[in-house]
């Protein structure tokens, strides 16, 4: 029953969609939704003029004028698009327009659905100019790209349905079947920290919480943010533990673009310290999360980064 | 290349998963499509329309469709099966589909005249089938056969998207650590073309060796 009711909504929504694109052709896709991002975009800043160096990727932008970001469309909370608007909501998505505020003046994005297969590749032949997609900074991946920041520092934990018992780290799960986002983060923490863990993994994070609730597994390992979310959307899951991984999130750049690195992470101090970081914090991530935002990273601060 | 070399483990694990996914979903998938063919082909007109609403229902429907709500579905109904023999039954009974058809434009190569020589002999429907027309109609068939043979090895790697580690999961692990996608899935890639190629070098064999001389 639930699967038809599931069907049917996915059915309404991809309608929804539909009419959406329809209806955005004639108004102007970029700005985005008034009521919420509106606000935060409009006191984003604009770099000075002379920061725009002739010849950079910077000028390359601002005269296509319109950034190409390599980024999800299903990440709740950080880059999901909005079935009634068409409009792509979160974290990494806020981020994307106000860094194309800042070197076009306007907030013009175009987003191109990588995946963590072709990230470096879309980087490398410069289909996209960035890459804002929960990419975990490592020195292996900084051999192939330049990672700008961390922008934003994040944990994976667990989640278990309630009333498990004997899961309560990441070291209890050797011996046990354990589900994971495909191409996350998670499956290399979990064979680092639990190598006799069997790991199953599924494309989107509402697959693995129904293959959680429906014992495919025993646990769901995933960022913590999205594990808060989905437990206090669905009692019948629960968040255990505390985050046991740190996953600096940089934005990627083409490797060796160093003048275009600088220019990224220098627009990453100025909305750090004047609190549109925050602020962008607070109203995606901020929902589901309690209390103020956290401290950002500081620039720069992990190996290669 | 290193990205490669450093995990032939992790490969050989997929790869065999792979393999076990093809033959035993193609194992089954002959078995039904055999049956399906017998239906279509049969005297019986309640039995034609089963066969022909199998083969319309499996051919009109993507496999990740059926994959995704097996694997989803099938629970919430009560039926929850390991992720693997999910995969292999679902993909066995999609591929039925096809083979039913090309096992079906086989009997049609049949000419009339043998089946009505069957029957003046005085073999039943069951009889003439499996002595007469199947023997033949199986041995017209065998390339188009193979090719569905190498269409669902490719069609496996769909599994991956249900939990299923097979060949295309496993280098997407492995791709996660390396971030070395090119020589990864190349090498996937190579592996993916060395099963088409075995099928294809198989069936070339078995359709010089059993060819219906006419």
């Amino acid at each position: 029953m639930v699967s038809m009711k599931r069907l049917a909504a996915v059915a309404a929504v991809s309608m929804l969609g539909l009419s959406a694109c329809a209806g955005t052709d004639s108004g102007s896709p970029a700005v985005p939704g008034e009521a919420k991002g509106g606000d935060l975009i409009a006191s984003a800043p604009v770099a000075a003029a002379a920061d725009i160096l002739p010849g950079s990727t910077m000028e390359k932008i601002k005269q296509r004028g319109e950034l190409i970001v390599g980024g999800s469309l299903d990440a709740p909370l950080l880059s999901q698009q909005n079935p009634t608007t068409g409009e792509v909501e979160g974290f990494d998505a806020d981020m994307g327009k106000a860094l194309a505020k800042y070197i076009i003046g306007e907030p013009k994005v175009k987003i191109v659905n990588s995946a963590s297969e072709t990230r470096e590749a879309l980087l490398g032949n410069g289909t996209v100019d960035v890459v804002l997609q929960t990419y975990t900074i490592t020195p292996e991946r900084a051999e192939q790209v330049s990672f700008a920041g961390p922008y934003y520092s994040s944990g994976l934990s667990l989640a278990v349905r309630k009333g498990t018992t004997g899961i309560t780290k990441p070291e209890d799960l050797n011996g046990k079947t354990v589900i994971a986002g495909a191409n996350t983060p998670a499956i290399p923490a979990i064979k680092k920290l639990a190598p006799q863990a069997k790991i199953v993994t599924f494309g989107s994070d509402p697959e693995c919480m129904q293959a959680l609730k429906q014992e495919r597994g025993d646990a769901y390992v995933q960022d913590e943010t999205l594990l808060v979310a989905n437990a206090q959307k669905d009692s019948s899951v629960q968040v255990v533990g505390s985050p046991f991984t740190t996953d600096p999130y940089g934005i990627g750049l083409k490797h060796g673009d160093d003048q275009f690195k600088k220019f990224v992470n220098d627009w990453l101090k100025k909305i750090q310290a004047d609190g549109l970081w925050q602020k962008t914090w607070k109203q995606s991530l901020g929902t589901v999360v309690q209390g103020e935002a956290p401290t950002p990273p500081q620039i720069g601060s992990v190996p290669g980064s | 290349m290193s990205a490669l070399l450093d995990h032939l483990p992790e490969f050989w694990q997929g790869l065999v998963v792979t393999l076990q996914l093809t033959v035993a979903s193609f194992a089954g998938a002959a078995v039904v499509g055999l049956v399906i063919t017998a239906m279509r082909v049969s005297p019986v007109g309640v039995l034609r329309g089963i066969g022909t609403a199998y083969v319309e229902t499996f051919q009109n429907l993507p496999l990740l469709v059926l994959l995704v709500l097996a694997v989803f579905g099938l629970p919430e109904i009560g039926l929850k099966a390991d992720l693997l023999v999910t995969a292999m039954i679902v993909i066995a009974l999609y591929e039925a589909a096809y083979i039913a058809e090309a096992l079906r434009s086989g009997v049609n190569a049949v000419s009339a005249g043998q089946g009505e020589a069957a029957r003046a002999l005085g073999l039943t429907f069951g009889q003439s089938l499996r002595h007469v027309v199947l023997p033949q109609a199986l041995r017209t068939v065998i390339q188009p056969v193979g090719n569905i043979f190498i269409a669902l090895t490719m069609n496996t790697s769909l599994a991956a998207a249900v939990g299923v580690v097979d060949l295309t999961a496993a280098a997407n692990r492995v791709n996660l650590m390396e971030a070395q996608p090119i020589p990864i899935f190349v090498g996937a890639g190579l592996a993916y073309a060395l099963i088409a190629a075995c099928a294809g070098f198989v069936t070339g064999r078995l359709e010089r060796r059993l060819v219906v001389v006419r």
